[in-house]
């Protein structure tokens, strides 16, 4: 371990650096490549499409990172999606619009306390338990709805969630960058937040340091339900439709977003704003290549090229996860590195 | 992957064949529990159906049955490797059936139906040697790998195809596959002879003793030097290859093949095998146990579609099911002294 965690020579700490700082490197390449190819990309108001295509899946993200964080997964947010959005669309007659959007919210709060109790209480396997409200929930979905889509009463009040607020970002943008920079302060600089990765890289020896690991696991999922509520609801409104076949792909691609941002399945290790470049990085890879009218299996071939081609990184170099690779010292040792060679040079031990 | 978190007191007497535990031999009731609860279930299932409707019974229903689950059932005989050996779930069984079926048929009229087969399933069975090197070698999530290989590989799928829905040519080969040999329909008899099959490797060979060690205690088995990644690997290529001959089944049977035919199968085959009481905690588990929980939901669905139960309510009999049967799994294992 301590031979592994000592760099050899410059290209192996630039590649740790690489790799360290992996999500702001390919989201660069991949906006420098959208530009070119792109006329008028960084355009406010293509930007602001741009970003607003994510922002139902991101909500979705939002909540997965902290499931994922917390060592878990959550398969079920595409269909709490729906049903949410079913709740706030198909309510709006008897209840109407704003009580009918709580609705919706609740909805998901409560799928999210189905999905927790499934894990937490009965301790099914993460994968499989949401695996099983997922066909639960989409079949509710089916039922109430008879398999057809329902509308709202107003068509012109989702209108504003869509149109661009200040000139720049659509009001559900503003939502979805709202929370995950809440999320980035919660996970960071809170007491609760850093438990959550205590959680997540050992819920035993977390319970056993006073952390109530199977709460925070609990609440991991109530809030994974609440984001795919929120998610639901926005999109209903929006669009003014609830259908029981939306989002029926978007949780994978929601986990590959996450895990491009460096969050890991196995817990313990993740970021909000790595979520939220994972997420510019495939918005802007969308808007690139559909430009270029690059047929949409194609697309998957390179999204799903990069997500393997991150991950495969992040293996090889995780054995040397006691480097020193902050910007500061990767630069000095870089430089002093460049210099002459002195292979004794500030050999650290890992932690 | 959360009980192995949570519960991580070292399970030293499971050698992965029900019963012989030490710890369970004292309670006979807890060890037989995972023995005779599926074959009464099915029986009972069996009961239930006929009381509710005079045609459950018939031959032809329970023939047809079984024709349903054959190409599923191919499937369920990989995916019960995978789990067996820790490797969680493959979630790229959608992507491996379609390249079955959409080469099968797509390369049907160059080279004939039985060769364009056999170049779908060694497609797929690269791509899951793919999922293979990544997971067993490589030690990468085998959620996260099998989700991307699998877009890479639909992807190319398509592209090889140019996306569009391809059309069989040979209704002689889908004539013989819909046919009988001595009255019994061929894809069932494909099914068993891959289940038997299946079944003697997992429990007859070297490789079947590998697949249970590399599931029940990772370091403990490489500690024996067994070779964990092999292992591991290789249920995964299993898999992709299986899944390849269905897709190139499906193929065959539907005589068309479009990019999402195998999206489902994925979910199904791990729910057959989570209600036949395999633990993704591996380690555990056999063919007839994961053939028993196919069977269980494939009767539990002819039974509603006979009373005329809307589809809906199906899917929420399925994961009711998936959720009582972990939950009654666990429990007993709890209770036999078993984590």
């Amino acid at each position: 371990m301590s031979t592994a965690a000592s760099p050899r020579g410059g290209w192996s700490l630039a590649l740790l650096g690489l790799v360290r700082y992996r999500v702001i490197v390919i989201l660069a390449a991949t906006l420098v490549i959208a530009a070119t190819f792109v006329p008028g990309f960084f355009d406010a108001r293509t930007l602001s499409l741009g970003i607003d295509r994510v922002a139902t899946m991101g909500l979705i993200a939002i909540g997965l990172t902290v499931v994922l964080i917390a060592g878990q997964l959550d398969l079920s947010g595409g269909a709490i999606l729906a049903l949410s959005g079913i709740a706030a669309v198909g309510l709006q007659e008897p209840l109407g619009q704003i009580p009918a959007a709580f609705v919706g919210l609740g909805v998901g709060l409560l799928a999210g306390c189905v999905n927790g109790v499934l894990v937490v209480i009965l301790r099914i396997n993460s994968l499989v338990a949401t695996l099983a409200s997922m066909l639960l929930f989409r079949a509710v979905c089916h039922l109430i709805t008879d398999s057809r889509p329902v509308s709202g009463i107003d068509p012109f009040f989702g209108i504003p969630l869509t149109q661009p607020v200040l000139g720049t970002l659509s009001t559900r943008v503003f939502i979805f960058v709202v929370l995950i920079l809440l999320l980035h302060v919660w996970l960071t600089r809170m007491v609760s937040g850093r438990n959550l990765f205590a959680v997540g890289s050992n819920a035993t020896s977390a319970a056993a340091s006073g952390i109530r690991s199977r709460w925070y696991l609990f609440g991991a999922f109530v809030f994974s339900g609440l984001m795919a509520g929120i998610a639901g609801v926005t999109f209903g409104i929006a669009s003014n439709t609830g259908s029981p076949v939306f989002g029926d792909t978007i949780v994978l691609t929601a986990i590959a977003a996450v895990v491009i941002g460096g969050t890991r399945l196995e817990g313990g290790i993740g970021s909000a704003l790595g979520t939220l470049g994972g997420l510019l990085t495939l918005a802007a890879l969308t808007t690139a290549m559909e430009y270029q009218s690059i047929p949409a299996y194609v697309q998957d071939i390179v999204t799903g090229a990069i997500l393997l081609l991150l991950i495969l990184l992040d293996r090889l170099t995780h054995a040397r996860r006691g480097t020193d690779v902050s910007p500061a010292a990767l630069l000095r040792r870089l430089s002093s590195q460049s210099g002459a060679e002195h292979p004794q040079e500030t050999e650290r031990t890992p932690a | 992957m959360s009980d192995a978190k949570l519960d991580t007191r070292l399970d030293t007497t499971a050698t992965g064949v029900p019963g012989t535990s030490r710890v369970t031999r004292a309670k006979l009731g807890a060890r037989l529990g995972p023995l005779i609860g599926m074959p009464v279930g099915i029986v009972l299932l069996l009961v239930i159906g006929a009381l509710l409707s005079d045609r459950f019974l018939s031959i032809g229903n329970l023939v047809n049955v079984l024709i349903n689950i054959s190409i599923l059932g191919v499937i369920v005989v990989g995916m019960t490797f995978v789990f067996i050996t820790r490797g969680l779930a493959d979630l790229s069984v959608p992507a491996t059936v379609a390249v079955g079926a959409i080469l099968t048929l797509g390369l049907q009229p160059a080279i004939g139906t039985f060769p364009a087969a056999l170049v779908g399933i060694l497609a797929a069975c690269a791509a899951g040697a793919v999922n293979g090197l990544l997971i067993g070698y490589a030690r990468i999530n085998p959620v996260i790998t099998t989700l991307g290989v699998s877009t890479i590989v639909l992807g190319i799928a398509q592209w090889s195809v140019g996306g569009v829905i391809v059309y069989g040519s040979d209704p002689a080969a889908q004539a013989f596959i819909n046919g009988r040999v001595l009255g019994i329909p061929v894809i069932v008899i494909i099914f068993l002879v891959v289940a038997l099959l299946g079944h003697l490797v997992l429990s007859r060979t070297v490789l079947g003793r590998w697949v249970y060690a590399a599931g029940s205690n990772p370091d403990a088995t490489r500690a024996s030097a067994v070779p964990l990644a092999r292992t591991r690997a290789t249920a995964f290529v299993m898999t992709g290859a299986l899944s390849g001959l269905a897709g190139a089944l499906l193929g065959i049977t539907l005589q068309t093949a479009r990019p999402a035919i195998g999206v489902g199968y994925e979910f199904d085959a791990i729910t057959a095998v989570v209600v036949g009481g395999i633990s993704l905690l591996g380690g555990s588990g056999s063919i007839p146990r994961a053939l028993g929980g196919l069977l269980f939901v494939a009767l539990l669905n002819n039974i509603l579609v006979l009373q005329g139960v809307p589809t809906a309510v199906q899917g929420i009999a399925k994961g009711l099911l998936i959720v009582g049967a972990v939950s009654l799994d666990i429990y007993l294992r709890r209770k036999g002294g078993r984590s």
